[in-house]
């Protein structure tokens, strides 16, 4: 603070605080706040907001309990809600890119950080970005039309002979998690790069000297180190996942529903905001679990992320 | 002697920091607190390029009325805007379909319309007497007046669709098909085609009004859908969606809008009315509780009844036109796709939505939710 005031001067310090405290204040905190109270009320008529049904409830949280239906979960057949089947399988799925995500990172990380020369570090970073210059909705919306009956995979792999009948590739959860892990492999390649670049060489020449195989000089040596990194990476891959609404809207099939959807659904198709409200904070809070759970369960703290 | 200057770099952060906060001020003081006389804040559809650059020119022409038109995608958005309208202002008048006049006005957000300042008589015959008549009002009073209106039918490709025949809304539950649907428009084709095909236990009509017999005939409808859900290649919601199903996903046979099957009619698309009757929706206006403009709001609807009005009105959206004599004026392309498709007796057998109440949208969103998830 007191450097902050040596180089701004008072006032300017005082405006920008002023500014960062708004933001946070009306853009972060108080919607939120909104939202929290806006759950525990019912849907009410506009002229009976205030009146004496307007009465704090948790029935919008229990509302994930109806409506239960038959289907199979990896081959059992059970009976569940049908809102608590779509939160597994989004949790699931997202569990699924995350995995993906990071087998597509490790060894890429590994590549730029000890394997290529620094010289041609810069072309390979702009190579990674370049996608980013392009709009999300975009890309999804390439994905789909790639991944269309009609679209150029299809004509190519009939033009080369490969398949007899075009494909449909879009059904259940394949388009949701290719456009997934294609939009946020980067927030896994960045903070794995990160660790592993931290890591001296020497420790992997040694292990080397020492009749170490490959696999276990990852397995002892690099992974150990890149843990902290990992992990934040996981940490923002699982939950961008879990919290994407454009993605799965765009790259689903008839039978995919991600949870993002469902609370779309009470907010635009029943137009139950206060519902909409409560399942938005089921999905946050729910996710927080798990992913302490999760980091719990491997031993890293939120400090090691920080780092 | 030196003269130093009086801007260096920290006293101008300063002041233009203050001076940033000084312009940004009367942004958030709206200028328009003090209503002017010559405008009018009208809330409708978007993606129809038609009224910014045709339909409202030719209003503010006819009457000096300014329009500021706020672009919606759909009506769930529309009332959105109108419940936070109702604390804010800055709306007032937005265009809905006839079903949803009895939510907006239980959700306490319509005002009256004075029929004195409008021409009841320029409208065609059903479309503001008769039981849409009956739908407008609401105890007694007029609470929406017609803008245009059109159908959701069977777009069909002309090659490989089986449409039955005559053609059926058991088209798009037919094996033969791949169809496009949107979740809650199917669910409701599937309860009409079992209905007419004698299958429901009572009329379908019945669960719009008695939220019990809903869940009874939703229930069979639901597990009917199912059944029949391989044969569905995509779902949509928009405009982009239903297009794209038919011509990169390869669906054969959709229930979709009468625009979806206009804008593929050059494609090897047609659009076809089911025995059953096509669904037909009713779009109008209405009159925010709390306008300002309520003069220039009634100018408005009052222009959109005339034949000039009505037939601009309804060629921004491809659909069809409200006032007498509009027909004429429509464009020759728009006609011949109507009429192409609905003969006197297609359009006698227009099913129109029914009203559907709150809780009967929530109920409905979770059939459809159901419907998605099997």
């Amino acid at each position: 603070m007191g450097d902050m005031f040596r180089r701004y001067g008072k006032s300017a310090t005082f405006i920008i605080c002023l500014i960062t405290a708004f933001w946070l204040l009306m853009l972060v905190i108080l919607p939120n706040v909104t939202l929290l109270e806006s759950s525990f009320r019912p849907l009410l008529p506009v002229t009976e907001i205030g009146g004496p049904n307007d009465q704090y409830t948790f029935a919008n949280y229990l509302k994930v309990f109806n409506g239960s239906i038959d289907t199979t979960l990896m081959g059992i057949p059970v009976h569940i809600p049908v809102h608590v089947l779509t939160f597994t399988l989004t949790l699931f799925y997202s569990v699924v890119v995350t995995l993906l995500c990071f087998v597509l990172a490790y060894p890429l990380s590994y590549f730029m950080a000890k394997i290529i020369s620094p010289k041609s570090l810069p072309t390979m970073f702009l190579l990674l970005f370049v996608p980013l210059w392009v709009s999300e909705v975009l890309r999804a919306f390439a994905w789909w039309i790639i991944l269309a009956l009609k679209g150029p995979l299809s004509s190519l792999l009939v033009w080369l002979h490969l398949i007899d009948q075009p494909i449909r590739w879009i059904s259940g959860y394949n388009g949701v998690l290719i456009g997934l892990v294609y939009t946020y492999v980067l927030f896994m390649i960045f903070p794995v790069y990160n660790a592993m670049s931290s890591l001296d060489s020497n420790q992997i020449e040694a292990a080397e000297d020492l009749g170490s195989p490959w696999w276990r000089t990852h397995l002892r040596i690099v992974l150990p180190h890149c843990k902290p990194g990992i992990a934040s990476g996981a940490v923002m891959v699982f939950m961008l996942s879990a919290g994407s609404l454009l993605v799965p809207t765009i790259l689903g099939s008839t039978t995919s529903q991600w949870f993002t959807q469902t609370i779309q659904q009470w907010m635009f198709d029943a137009l139950d905001w206060n519902t909409a409200a409560a399942y938005a904070f089921l999905l946050l809070l729910m996710c927080t679990l798990f992913v302490s759970l999760v980091m719990r369960l491997f031993r890293v703290k939120l400090a090691d992320i920080a780092k | 002697m030196t003269t130093k200057s009086t801007l260096n770099r920290r006293s101008f952060l300063q002041t233009t920091a203050v001076g940033a906060g000084a312009l940004a001020a009367p942004a958030l003081i709206s200028s328009k607190a003090l209503a002017s006389s010559g405008e009018l804040n009208f809330v409708g559809w978007a993606g129809y390029d038609n009224f910014k650059t045709i339909v409202f020119p030719a209003f503010e022409a006819a009457t000096g009325i300014k329009v500021n038109f706020k672009e919606l995608p759909d009506q769930e958005t529309m009332f959105g805007e109108a419940k936070v309208a109702l604390e804010a202002g800055g709306v007032d008048m937005i265009e809905p379909t006839i079903d949803r006049v009895g939510a907006w006005n239980s959700n306490g957000i319509l005002a009256a319309w004075d029929p004195a300042k409008l021409a009841m008589d320029n409208y065609l015959p059903g479309l503001a007497d008769g039981a849409a008549g009956e739908r407008s009002h609401k105890d007694g009073a007029l609470m929406y007046v017609p803008s245009n209106w059109g159908t959701e039918s069977l777009v069909y490709n002309k090659e490989s669709a089986k449409l039955g025949d005559p053609a059926s809304l058991g088209a798009l539950f037919s094996p033969d098909n791949e169809v496009t649907l949107r979740p809650h428009s199917a669910l409701a084709a599937m309860g009409r085609w079992l209905d007419a095909t004698g299958k429901l236990p009572r009329p379908w009509m019945d669960g719009y009004s008695d939220m019990g017999a809903m869940a009874e005939l939703w229930d069979i409808a639901l597990a009917e859908a199912i059944k029949a859900k391989g044969n569905v290649v995509q779902w949509w919601s928009g405009e982009n969606e239903a297009n794209a199903g038919f011509t990169a996903n390869g669906a054969t046979v959709g229930l979709c809008w009468d625009s979806t099957g206009y804008n593929l009619r050059n494609d090897g698309y047609g659009y076809a009315a089911p025995v059953e009757g096509a669904f037909a929706w009713h779009q109008g206006f209405i009159l925010m509780k709390n306008a300002k403009n309520v003069d220039q709001a009634h100018e408005l609807a009052k222009w959109v009844s005339t034949p000039e009005g009505a037939a601009m009105w309804a060629t921004a959206f491809s659909s069809n036109p409200v006032g007498k004599g509009a027909a004429d004026k429509m464009s020759p392309d728009v006609s011949a796709y109507y009429n192409g498709t609905f003969n006197d007796d297609a359009l006698a057998k227009l099913w129109w939505w029914p009203d559907q109440s709150a809780e009967f949208l929530t109920k409905r969103a979770e059939y459809a939710d159901k419907y998605k998830a099997a």
